[in-house]
C-alpha cells in the first residue's frame, strides 16, 4: 500500500527553541506516499510545535523541509497549504457561527460577478468533495449545531477543498468517543486510498498501533526513534516515549466507604443556551470512596460539576451536602459548608495568576480569621500560613510571596490542591485534575487524590482520561447526554465503557 | 451529543393569541398608542385616555414578564410608563403649540438630518467591531471629519475638497488606533479613548490657531441640498405635503448616507470580502490559519470606520450647520455605538437605532416651543433623552445581541 | 523553576486576555516608575515638536514659561523666610517665601491637583476591579450639585459639622450616580464605558437644567444669570495658605492626601480590597472561589463614584461657592482623571504624582498664568489635551513597555509573563 520510492515529505535536523526551551532538537522525519505515519510522545515532546513548523505557523531555527525532494521555505499557512499540506487542528479553526459550506471556502472562496461570493457553487463544491472521500455532511448547517466528529470532518473537507496531499492530524480522538475513532479510522483508509499521506499525532499507544504505518516517537524534543507497526508492542512505545518503566496503575488499599457526603437527587441543570443539558440525574458519593465520573466531553459534566458547586442552579431535583440541603445555594456557600473544587482549567478557574500563592491559598477564607478580621486584612499571617502548605504539598518554583504565574504547571495545581485538600473538605470535586501535565506531576496528583479518600473524605472525579478513571475509582459512572447510562465497579473494561458513552448497550436510564 | 431542547407542540391559533409574547407586544402597542393620542392630530386633551391605555399597557407587561418573556414584558412596561408620562406632558401644551412641534414632515427632515452622522459612524463601526476592533474613538474621527472638512472646506474653495480633508483626517486618526490596537496590541478601549483626546486636542489647537477668536467663516462652501420637485404633486394631497416637507430638499449627504446601507448589507453579509471580515472578527485564529491575514483585514476595517465617521462629522459642518465650533459631536460618536449595538452590528437595525435617536434630538430640538411659560427650564431635560434610550437599550430590556465572538481581544502571532 | 517552560501552544486552549488591571499591574512591576516616566517624557516630547512645527517657538522656552505659571518653581528659590507656626502667633525659620508671586500659583496648581487627586483615584479603583469607569464628569457634577444645595441648606450648622455633612452627602450621591452603571454591569452585564458616558451626559443636561434659567436652583436675586446661589460660610473650606480674598489654598489638598491613604488601606489591608483585585485580575477564578463578581461589580463602580463625587463637593466648597451654567457644561475633570489614573498605574502613589503633573499643566497653561506672547492660552490648553492623549495612547501599548523590559533583563521571565 505504501509507496516505497522518495519520500513525499522530509523534516532533516528541525531545531526550534523557545525561551526556556528546546521544543525541537535536531528532529529528522519522513512521510513515504499512501502512508500513515504517527507521532508519538507525551504532552511536551514537541510534537505539535514539529508539525507547526511544518505548517508555517513557526519558523524552525536550523534544518530545512523538503517537499517531493525539493527544498522548500514555509513562512506562513499559506506556503503550507500551497505546497498540499493540510492540518486538521486539536482545536477546531472553524467558526461556529458560520455554515459548514463557509467555513470550508473561507479564503478560497468562488466568487460571482468577481466581488460577491457565490455560495451556490460552495455549497455544490463541498457536497462533491464528501461524496468522493465518503462521508455525510451538511453544507448549510451551522458549525455551532453539528457533533464535535462532524466538525472534525469538515475540518479535514477543508484540508482537501485546498488539494492537499499530506494531511496532519493533530490529536484528532481527543474528542471523539471510542466508536467516533473507528469511523475516523475508517475515513483515514479512504483517504489513503485515494493517494494521501498522513501523519497522524497522539499520545494513545493503542490508537497508534491501530493505524499507523510507521511510528516515530518523540521524548523531550528528540526523535528518538522510528519503528514500523509491525513488531512494535505497547510496552515498547511506552518505554521509549517516557524513557522508563511506566506505571500505569495507581497502587491503592480497597475502599472503605461509610455515609454518603454528596447525594444528588434526580437534578436537571440547564447549559449557557438554555437547553437541558443534565436530565434528570441521581447518584451519592460516599466518605471514603472515590467516584470517577466518565464520559466524552460535551454530555453535561461541566454543567454537573456547576451545580454541584453552586456555580449554576438546577431546575429541578436536590442536592444535599452531608445533611445539609444546598439546592440553589450560591458558591459561596457550599464552599463554606464543606466542598472542596479543583476545576477543570487551573489557570482560568483555579488560580489568579496575578496573585500571590498566599494570596491564592486564601482565596475561600481570606474574610475570616485568622486572615481577617471585621474586613482588616492581615497579609502576614496569610503567609505564614501558605508557607506551611506550601512545604507540605511539594511546591517548587517560588514561596509564598510569588506570583502564582511564575509557576510551572503542576506546581500551579499543587497549589490549587493545597489550597483545597487543607480545608479538610467533606466532599472533594476533582474536575481534569491532570490536564497537561507532566507523568510526576499526575503521579503526584493521584497519589494525593488516594490520601484524601483513604483520609475519610469523598471524592468525585470528572475526568476525559478513561485511564485515570479507570485507575483511580472505586465506582464509575457513565455520563451520556446528560443522564447516568452505567454503574460499574473499578474492574470494568476500557471498550465496555466506551461503548456505554457514546449510548450503546447498558443500562439505558428511563427517557 | 447535547440534550436538545423537546420539539415544539403544534399551537393552536387561540393558543397564540393569548400567548404571553403576544400580549407583551400588544402591551408595547398599547403604550405608544396611549402617547400618540396626545399629539396631533388626534391631540386628546384629557387625561383618562391615555392613562388607561398606558395603564393597560404597564399591565400586559407584566403578564408577559411574569411568564417568562422578559424583554418583551419589559418593553411593554416601559412603552406604557413612556405613554402615560408623555402624554400627559404634551397636555401641558396648547394644541396650537404642539401643532407647531409636530409639523411630521419637518420633524421626519429633522430626525434624518440628525440621524445621519450618527448612520456614518454607526456603519464605520460595524466594520471594525465586526473585525473585532472595539472603536471607541468614533467620536473623536466624527470631530476630526468635521473641523478637516470646515478647514479643508475653507482651504479649497469646495465642499469636495473639504469633504476629501476630513475623510483623510478621519482615515488618519483611525490609523493611529489601528496601529496601537492591532500591532502594539494595547487594550482597544484605552487606545479609542486616547484617541478622541487627541481629536479634542488637536482640532481645537489648528481651530484657535487659524480661527482664533472669529470662529469659522460664514460663507464657508456647504454641502448641497437635492431638490426634489415632484413630492408635492403626489395624490393624495396630504400626503405629497408630507413627502415633500420630508424629503423634498435634503442634503446630499444624507442621502449618501441612505444609499449606504444597502452597499454595506451587501459588502458585510454576501461579499467574500465580508466573509472574511467576519472570519476575523469571530475566530481571527482560524482566519489565519487558512491564509487571511488578520493584521491587514482589521487594519483596513479599521480605518474605513475612521473614514466613515469622518463623514458623518464632515457633514455635521459642511451639511448641517455650516460652521465648527470645538467639540461639536457632542458625544454623537457614542450615541452611534450605541445605536450599532442596539441593531445587532447590521446596518439596517443599526439604522433604525439611529432613525430613533434622530427623533429624539429633533424632538428635544423643537421642544422648547412647546411649553406655554416664557422662562420654562424643563425643556432641557429632553436633551437627555438619546442618553437615556441607549442606556436603556445597553442595558438590554428591549433584547441583547451577540457581539462577535473576538471582538476586543488583541491578536497575537506566534 | 525546575521544570522547563512549555512553548506557546498554539491554540491548544483558548488564549487568555490578561485584564487591564493585570496588564497594569505587569507594567508596573516591569518597568516600576522609569515607564511612567518615560511615557510621560516622549508624551512632552511630541508635544513639543508640535509647537515647534505650528508656531516656530522654542518648545523648551514654552515649556518653562509653562513651568513658572504652575509655582512648581517655587521650591528651587531657596531663601531665608520665615512662616507661622499653627494655632499660635510664633513664626520659625523657613527656606521658602510663603507669599512670593511662585507661591501663589503654586496655591493655584494645589487647588487644581485636588479634584485630580480624587477623579485619579475614582478611575483607578474601578480599573482595579476590571472597570473601565469614563463617567468621572457625571459623578463629579452630582457631587458638585448636592453639595451646592447642601451647602446652602442648613446654614444654622457649626462649620465643620456642615462640611462634613455637604461633603457626606455629595460623596454618597457620586457614589449612587456610579452605582448605576454598577448595577446594570451587575445585573445585565451591560459595558460599564458605554453606560458611564451616557451618564455623563445625562448628569451634564440635568445640572443645566437644575442651573440654567428658570432652574430650581437657580438664585432668584440674579434672573439673569444662570448661577446658583452662594453656600453658607460656615459650609466653606479653610483656607490655611495664602490670602482668602485671592483664593488660597484650602483644606481639601490635605483631604485628598488622606483619600490617597484611604484607597491604599481599602485595597491592601481589607478584605474588600482583596475581593475587588482578584475579581479584577480573574473573574472567573473569583467566582469559582465563592466572591460574588456582581457584588463587586457594583460596589468598585460606587467606590469610584464616591471619590469623584468628592472631588465636586471639595471644588465647591473651597473655591467656587456656587455652580453656573458655563462650569456645569465645560466639565473635563473626570476625563483627565483617567490620564492620570493610566499614567499612575492605578497606585496611590502614582496616582499622586501623576495629579500633581496634570494639575500642573492646568494652571501653567490657563490664561492668567500663561503670557500669551510666549504662547497662547487656548493653544496651550489643547496642547495639553493631546499631551494627555499621548499618554493615554502609550499606556494602552504592551509591546513598547514589553521591548523596554525585555531590553533590561531576563529574557524568559517576560516572555514567560507575555505568554499570559
Amino acid at each position: 500500500m505504501v509507496d516505497d520510492e522518495r519520500p513525499v515529505l522530509e523534516l532533516r535536523g528541525i531545531t526550534k527553541r523557545f525561551p526556556g526551551v528546546l521544543a525541537n532538537d535536531h528532529v529528522d522525519f519522513d512521510l513515504r506516499r499512501r502512508e500513515v505515519h504517527a507521532l508519538l510522545g507525551e504532552n511536551g515532546a514537541g510534537k505539535s510545535t514539529l508539525m507547526n513548523v511544518l505548517y508555517g505557523l513557526y519558523s524552525p531555527d536550523e534544518g530545512e523541509i523538503r517537499i517531493k525532494g525539493d527544498p522548500v521555505r514555509m513562512r506562513s499557512p499559506k506556503d503550507a497549504i500551497d505546497h498540499g499540506i493540510g492540518m486538521v487542528h486539536q482545536h477546531f479553526m472553524l467558526i461556529p457561527v458560520m455554515t459548514v459550506a463557509e467555513n470550508i471556502v473561507l479564503g478560497n472562496e468562488p466568487l460571482d460577478a468577481g466581488v460577491l461570493l457565490d455560495y451556490g457553487a460552495a455549497r455544490k463544491r463541498v457536497e462533491e468533495l464528501a461524496r468522493t472521500f465518503g462521508f455525510r455532511i451538511d453544507p448549510d448547517a451551522r458549525v455551532e449545531a453539528i457533533t464535535v466528529g462532524q466538525q472534525q470532518r469538515v475540518e479535514i473537507l477543508k484540508a482537501l477543498y485546498r488539494g492537499a496531499e499530506i494531511l496532519i492530524l493533530d490529536e484528532p480522538t481527543a474528542v471523539l468517543t471510542p466508536q467516533e475513532a473507528l469511523e475516523l479510522f475508517e475515513i483515514l483508509r479512504t483517504l489513503v486510498r485515494e493517494g494521501m499521506s498522513i501523519i497522524f499525532i497522539s499520545h494513545k499507544l493503542g490508537e497508534v498501533l491501530e493505524i499507523a504505518d510507521r511510528i516515530t516517537v518523540l521524548r523531550r524534543g528528540k526523535a528518538v526513534d522510528t519503528v514500523p507497526r509491525a513488531g512494535a508492542t505497547e510496552e515498547g512505545l511506552a518505554r521509549m516515549m517516557v524513557g522508563r518503566e511506566v506505571l500505569l496503575r495507581v497502587e491503592k488499599a480497597a475502599a472503605q466507604p461509610t455515609d454518603p457526603a454528596l447525594r444528588v437527587e434526580d437534578i436537571r441543570v440547564l447549559d449557557d443556551r438554555r437547553l437541558e443539558a443534565v436530565r434528570g440525574v441521581s447518584f451519592e458519593v460516599r466518605r471514603g470512596e472515590i467516584v470517577g465520573i466518565a464520559g466524552v466531553d460535551g454530555n453535561g459534566q461541566s454543567e454537573l460539576i456547576d451545580a454541584l458547586s453552586g456555580l449554576r442552579h438546577p431546575t429541578s431535583g436536590k442536592v444535599r451536602l452531608g445533611d445539609r440541603d444546598v439546592t440553589g445555594a450560591s458558591a459561596g456557600q457550599i464552599l463554606d459548608l464543606g466542598l472542596g473544587h479543583i476545576p477543570e482549567d487551573r489557570q482560568r478557574r483555579g488560580l489568579v495568576l496575578d496573585f500571590t500563592l498566599a494570596e491564592n491559598i486564601a482565596l475561600h477564607d481570606f474574610d475570616r480569621p485568622p486572615n481577617s478580621r471585621f474586613g482588616w486584612l492581615f497579609p502576614k499571617r496569610m503567609i505564614r500560613r501558605a508557607q506551611g502548605l506550601l512545604r507540605q504539598f511539594d511546591v517548587r518554583g517560588g514561596g509564598a510571596q510569588t506570583r502564582a504565574a511564575a509557576l510551572s504547571g503542576g506546581n500551579q495545581q499543587k497549589v490549587v490542591l493545597a489550597r483545597e485538600m487543607a480545608r479538610d473538605p467533606k466532599l472533594l470535586i476533582a474536575a481534569q485534575p491532570t490536564r497537561g501535565l507532566d507523568v510526576g506531576a499526575i503521579e503526584f496528583v493521584h497519589r494525593r487524590l488516594v490520601e484524601a479518600r483513604d483520609g475519610g473524605e469523598a471524592v468525585l472525579l470528572v475526568s476525559l482520561e478513561l485511564d485515570e478513571i479507570l485507575s483511580l475509582s472505586d465506582r464509575i459512572l457513565v455520563l451520556y447526554e446528560g443522564r447516568v447510562v452505567a454503574e460499574h465497579g473499578p474492574d470494568v473494561t476500557e471498550e465496555e465503557l466506551g461503548i456505554e458513552m457514546t449510548g450503546g448497550r447498558g443500562k439505558e436510564a428511563v427517557a | 451529543m447535547i440534550a436538545r431542547a423537546e420539539g415544539f407542540e403544534p399551537r393552536t391559533v387561540l393558543a397564540r393569541i393569548t400567548s404571553p409574547r403576544m400580549v407583551g407586544i400588544v402591551g408595547i402597542a398599547l403604550g405608544v398608542i396611549a402617547f400618540w393620542l396626545a399629539l396631533p392630530p388626534v391631540t386628546v386633551r384629557s387625561a383618562p385616555a391615555p392613562i388607561a391605555l398606558g395603564i393597560l399597557a404597564v399591565a400586559a407587561g407584566i403578564w408577559a414578564f411574569a411568564r417568562g418573556e422578559r424583554h418583551v414584558g419589559g418593553g411593554a412596561a416601559v412603552a406604557g410608563v413612556v405613554g402615560i408620562v408623555g402624554a400627559l406632558v404634551t397636555m401641558q401644551s396648547t394644541t396650537a403649540n404642539l401643532k407647531d412641534v409636530f409639523v411630521w414632515s419637518a420633524l421626519a427632515a429633522a430626525t434624518l438630518r440628525y440621524a445621519t452622522p450618527l448612520t456614518f459612524a454607526a456603519i464605520g463601526g460595524m466594520f471594525s467591531e465586526r473585525s473585532g476592533v472595539v472603536n471607541i474613538g468614533l467620536e473623536g474621527m466624527m470631530l476630526m471629519g468635521a473641523f478637516f472638512g470646515a478647514w479643508g472646506a475653507d482651504k479649497t474653495g469646495s465642499w469636495v475638497g473639504g469633504l476629501a480633508f476630513g475623510i483623510a483626517a478621519g482615515g488618519a486618526l483611525a490609523l493611529v488606533h489601528a496601529v496601537f490596537s492591532i500591532h502594539l496590541r494595547a487594550d482597544q478601549i484605552v487606545s479609542g479613548t486616547a484617541v478622541n483626546f487627541l481629536a479634542l486636542g488637536i482640532t481645537g489647537y489648528i481651530y484657535n490657531d487659524v480661527y482664533g477668536n472669529n470662529g469659522t467663516p460664514n460663507d464657508l462652501p456647504a454641502i448641497p441640498d437635492v431638490n426634489i420637485g415632484f413630492l408635492d404633486s403626489i395624490p393624495p394631497h396630504a400626503l405629497g405635503n408630507f413627502l415633500d416637507g420630508a424629503f423634498g430638499s435634503l442634503n446630499l449627504m444624507i442621502w449618501i448616507a441612505l444609499a449606504l446601507l444597502p452597499v454595506s448589507y451587501v459588502v458585510m453579509f454576501r461579499t467574500a470580502v465580508g466573509l472574511r471580515i467576519r472570519s476575523v472578527g469571530e475566530h481571527p485564529r482560524a482566519a489565519d490559519t487558512v491564509g487571511i491575514s488578520v493584521y491587514g483585514t482589521r487594519y483596513a476595517a479599521v480605518t474605513l470606520s475612521g473614514m466613515l465617521a469622518a463623514m458623518g462629522g464632515v457633514f455635521l459642518s459642511l451639511g448641517f450647520v455650516n460652521s465648527f465650533t470645538e467639540n461639536m459631536t457632542a458625544g454623537r460618536g457614542f450615541i452611534a455605538l450605541a445605536a450599532l449595538i442596539f441593531g445587532g452590528w447590521r446596518p439596517f437595525g443599526a439604522f433604525a437605532a439611529c432613525v430613533l435617536f434622530g427623533f429624539s434630538s429633533a424632538l428635544a430640538q423643537r421642544l422648547p416651543d412647546l411649553s406655554t411659560s416664557e422662562s420654562a427650564a424643563w425643556p432641557v431635560l429632553f436633551q437627555t433623552l438619546p442618553y437615556v434610550l441607549t442606556l436603556i437599550a445597553v442595558a438590554g430590556i428591549i433584547g441583547r445581541s451577540i457581539p462577535p465572538a473576538a471582538v476586543g481581544r488583541p491578536y497575537k502571532k506566534q | 523553576m525546575t521544570e522547563a517552560s512549555k512553548p506557546p501552544p498554539p491554540a491548544s486552549s483558548p488564549e487568555t486576555i490578561p485584564s487591564v488591571a493585570a496588564r497594569l499591574a505587569f507594567y508596573q512591576r516591569a518597568g516600576g516608575v522609569i515607564t511612567p516616566l518615560l511615557t510621560a517624557v516622549v508624551a512632552f516630547f511630541i508635544a513639543g515638536l508640535v509647537i515647534l512645527v505650528t508656531t516656530h517657538k522654542n518648545p523648551l522656552s514654552t515649556y518653562r514659561a509653562i513651568f513658572d505659571g504652575t509655582g512648581l518653581n517655587w521650591f528651587f528659590h531657596v531663601g531665608s523666610h520665615s512662616i507661622g507656626l499653627p494655632f499660635s502667633d510664633s513664626r520659625v525659620w523657613f527656606p521658602w517665601d510663603t507669599g512670593s508671586a511662585a507661591a501663589m500659583n503654586l496655591q493655584q496648581t494645589l487647588i487644581v491637583v485636588t479634584p485630580l487627586i480624587l477623579t485619579g483615584l475614582a478611575v483607578a479603583f474601578a480599573f482595579r476591579c476590571g472597570l473601565f469607569n469614563i463617567g468621572g464628569n457625571g459623578q463629579y457634577t452630582v457631587g458638585a450639585v448636592v453639595a451646592v444645595q447642601f451647602g446652602i441648606w442648613f446654614a444654622g450648622l457649626p462649620g465643620p459639622l456642615h462640611v462634613l455633612l455637604a461633603m457626606a452627602a455629595a460623596t454618597v450621591a457620586g457614589a449612587m450616580w456610579a452605582g448605576i452603571a454598577g448595577l446594570l454591569k451587575a445585573t445585565v452585564g451591560a459595558h460599564e464605558v458605554i453606560t458611564t458616558i451616557m451618564l455623563n451626559w445625562i448628569a451634564l443636561w440635568i445640572a443645566s437644567y437644575l442651573v440654567g434659567f428658570g432652574g430650581p436652583m437657580q438664585d432668584p436675586r440674579q434672573i439673569s444669570a444662570p448661577v446658583t446661589r452662594q453656600i453658607a460660610e460656615s459650609a466653606k473650606l479653610k483656607i490655611f495658605w495664602g490670602n482668602a480674598l485671592l483664593q488660597g489654598l484650602h483644606i481639601g489638598i490635605v483631604i485628598a492626601i488622606f483619600a490617597l491613604f484611604v484607597y491604599w488601606i481599602v485595597l491592601n489591608r481589607t478584605t474588600l480590597g482583596y475581593e475587588v483585585k482578584a475579581v479584577g485580575f480573574n473573574p472567573e477564578a473569583a467566582r469559582y472561589g465563592g466572591i460574588s463578581v456582581a457584588r463587586n461589580y457594583f460596589l468598585a463602580m460606587a467606590i469610584s463614584g464616591a471619590f469623584a463625587g468628592l472631588a465636586g463637593a471639595i471644588d465647591i466648597l473651597g473655591w467656587e461657592f456656587n455652580l453656573d451654567l458655563t462650569e456645569v457644561q465645560s466639565v473635563q475633570i473626570g476625563f483627565i482623571g483617567i490620564a492620570v489614573a493610566l499614567l499612575g498605574r492605578n497606585t496611590a502613589v502614582g496616582v499622586f504624582l501623576s495629579a500633581i503633573l496634570f494639575g500642573a499643566l492646568l494652571t501653567g497653561t490657563s490664561t492668567r498664568n500663561l503670557d500669551p506672547t510666549i504662547f497662547k492660552p487656548e493653544l496651550a490648553g489643547n496642547l495639553t489635551r493631546i499631551i494627555q492623549g499621548l499618554v493615554v495612547l502609550f499606556v494602552g501599548a504592551d509591546l513598547i513597555i514589553l521591548y523596554l523590559w525585555q531590553a533590561r533583563r531576563k529574557l524568559p521571565f517576560a516572555r514567560k509573563a507575555d505568554q499570559r
